[in-house]
């Protein structure tokens, strides 16, 4: 590993470097934490059902489709990209889970194989015509979104499949020593994985190289295409994992599933302190920004606070995290 | 830094003062009832939650909202939320194509009555269903198409969002009425994505395209019903077209009045609404209520669409 990192050094640009080392670390997350530690606290006064230990469970719940397909999106911003397919290859991948199962009998751990694979496809076609078309990514993930989102209603002509095994549905309600769901533990291995990638491993340095300038990375001898490729594809795997997520959350796959959920992921990221220039993010950041969007969904409905009013409140708290983490970098 | 924790205390006072203005009400130690809508945005379940909450402020019993703005896994989050905070009954509007069982098994579990509207999971009744006989409201529209057509004529239907509940009963009932008119042909279907009415605009637009011989739009939601009735409009047909709706929404009663749709079966949300909120108080009381109550549309047309919208039924 000493190796690769000395091979990192020689590889990344002097300004890639300089630009990586604040975010990368936990240090670039402390702006959103402290926001999210605020919000705690005001929740906490405001309602007297927030702070307990089972609606901090409850949030973690409600947060892990986010936080899987929040993952995939910081390596995609980290490159400087935009996946805009993320909700709608969720819903492909998970229609694809319960359409073989329901019509074809496949076991259904092979159907899970089958929707990460899936998953993983979609991506790889984005990847590709990011890289191999140069298609702006915008662009290029646009228009798999729509293409996906057509398939999920093909499979089933619209129709919604319901009636997963109960070991299936467990995954996601069971609480492993009275705390710990597996889907929720499988956010947490992801997270550290993802993050630890991100921020010790060449390869992962080698994603702010390709974001601080693509150019300059490949110069560097960054396979700059290969390394972006595989970041749309891993991203596309994720949704693969987060539809199994969701569909195990909701006991049902749905054509409609995941709608909107690109925005979700790209505001919790960039809240994390990413940059929608690309260079800039980490996991770490991205951790808190789902954890934020979470808290300010869970708490807005724990104090009452009326659905139109909660769509204000939303818009100000993202609008004011980012201008304070802007501002904070700013002065840095 | 002294920049930093000035926006970050702005914004955080700001979620804090909104929090604070409303937790006077959160205190209270009465019955509280959880309302779970689809989606805000359809004047339909606006009307429902407008109603719930007049009813529950009548009563003098407060009303948590929340809006899953069409997205079933929005949907169960809530739900939890609403279960945390203790609520005493849930009246559920499910979203997504089919009702969701979670939501209904995760209240049970928490030992929460359950009053569904407009959408019942079948794996998983809640303790009552409250809804309109949509087979029965279609059958009748259809039967008037019949007859205000003199049994004879071309159809074009704008259809919902395929395989959720109101889509099927309504093609079920409508179909139903058509096969009992032997002059009355389906030759256009097209599906929409969101009932809205953009949709139902270009929908029906690209229907006269192709089949200028169309004599009957039938949206199968009033917003549906009125991009048609504006298609037939702008593409001025040299015969009379025209157009009936289904829900009964405000927007769509005007236009029943204005003679833009022929007419529609108005739904009884307000009567849902207070019904809902009854069946949540008796169910707390530990009442038996009936496992369905299926409402009754009515078909309104310009003679009786006005008090309609006056008072909404």
């Amino acid at each position: 590993m000493n190796a690769r990192l000395e091979g990192m050094r020689n590889t990344a640009p002097p300004s890639a470097r300089r630009r990586v080392a604040w975010p990368a670390s936990l240090g670039g997350a402390t702006g959103p934490l402290i926001g999210l530690v605020l919000l705690g606290v005001g929740f906490s006064l405001a309602s007297p059902y927030f702070l307990s230990l089972r609606n901090a469970l409850n949030v973690l719940d409600q947060v892990t489709v986010l936080g899987i397909v929040s993952i995939g999106m910081t390596a995609v911003i980290v490159v400087g990209g935009i996946d805009l397919s993320v909700g709608s290859v969720l819903a492909f991948s998970m229609m694809v889970m319960g359409w073989l199962n329901q019509d074809y009998d496949v076991p259904l751990v092979l159907c899970i194989v089958a929707a990460i694979v899936v998953g993983g496809v979609c991506g790889a076609v984005s990847g590709l015509l990011v890289t191999r078309a140069r298609l702006p990514a915008f662009i290029a993930t646009l228009a798999v979104m729509s293409v996906a989102r057509g398939m999920a209603n093909i499979l089933t002509d619209g129709q919604q499949i319901v009636g997963y095994p109960d070991w299936f549905t467990r995954l996601s309600t069971v609480r492993h020593f009275g705390f710990l769901s597996l889907t929720v533990a499988l956010v947490v291995v992801l997270v550290i994985i993802a993050g630890a990638y991100m921020t010790f491993r060449a390869g992962g340095r080698n994603l702010y190289a390709i974001g601080g300038s693509s150019e300059v990375a490949r110069l560097a001898g960054i396979p700059v295409r290969t390394v972006t490729l595989l970041v749309y594809t891993g991203c596309g795997v994720l949704c693969g994992v987060a539809a199994v997520a969701l569909a195990s959350r909701l006991d049902s796959s749905q054509p409609s599933a995941g709608l909107g959920y690109e925005l979700d992921a790209i505001a919790a990221v960039v809240i994390g302190g990413a940059s929608l220039n690309g260079g800039v993010g980490g996991i770490a950041g991205t951790v808190v920004g789902v954890l934020i969007i979470g808290t300010l969904h869970n708490g807005l409905n724990l104090v009452g606070v009326s659905p139109f009013v909660q769509q204000i409140i939303i818009g100000v708290v993202v609008a004011g995290a980012v201008t304070f983490d802007t501002l904070g970098r700013r002065n840095r | 830094m002294s920049t930093k924790f000035k926006v970050v205390a702005s914004a955080i006072a700001l979620a804090a003062a909104t929090v604070f203005a409303s937790q006077a009400m959160a205190q209270d130690k009465k019955v509280t009832l959880g309302l779970a809508v689809a989606n805000l945005q359809a004047d339909f379940f606006n009307q429902i939650k407008q109603s719930v909450e007049a009813e529950g402020k009548r009563r003098g019993i407060e009303v948590v909202t929340v809006d899953a703005k069409g997205d079933a896994a929005t949907q169960v989050n809530q739900i939890q939320d609403l279960i945390t905070r203790n609520i005493s009954a849930l009246i559920y509007i499910p979203a997504g194509a089919t009702a969701a069982s979670v939501p209904i098994k995760a209240a049970k579990a928490a030992g929460i009555p359950v009053v569904a509207v407009d959408r019942n999971p079948p794996d998983a009744p809640a303790d009552t269903f409250i809804a309109t006989d949509s087979v029965s409201a279609a059958r009748t529209l259809g039967d008037y198409v019949c007859k205000v057509t003199g049994g004879k004529g071309n159809i074009g239907i704008v259809q919902g969002q395929l395989g959720t509940t109101p889509e099927m009963d309504r093609d079920k009932g409508f179909s139903e009425a058509v096969a009992q008119c032997p002059g009355l042909k389906v030759v256009a279907k097209q599906a929409s994505n969101m009932w809205m009415q953009d949709e139902g605009f270009s929908i029906a637009q690209d229907m006269l395209q192709r089949n200028p011989q169309l004599d009957v739009f039938f949206g199968r939601a009033d917003a549906l019903a009125m991009g048609a009735a504006h298609a037939v409009k702008v593409a001025n047909p040299d015969h009379k077209v025209i157009v009936v709706g289904f829900d009964g929404d405000v927007a769509g009663l005007k236009a029943v009045r204005d003679g833009i749709l022929e007419a529609t079966m108005t739904q009884q949300t307000q009567l849902m609404g207070r019904m809902a909120v009854q069946s949540a108080l008796d169910l707390v009381a530990g009442k038996t209520v009936p496992k369905e109550q299926l409402q009754q549309a009515q078909l309104t047309t310009k003679d009786n669409a006005a008090p309609f919208i006056e008072k909404h039924p």
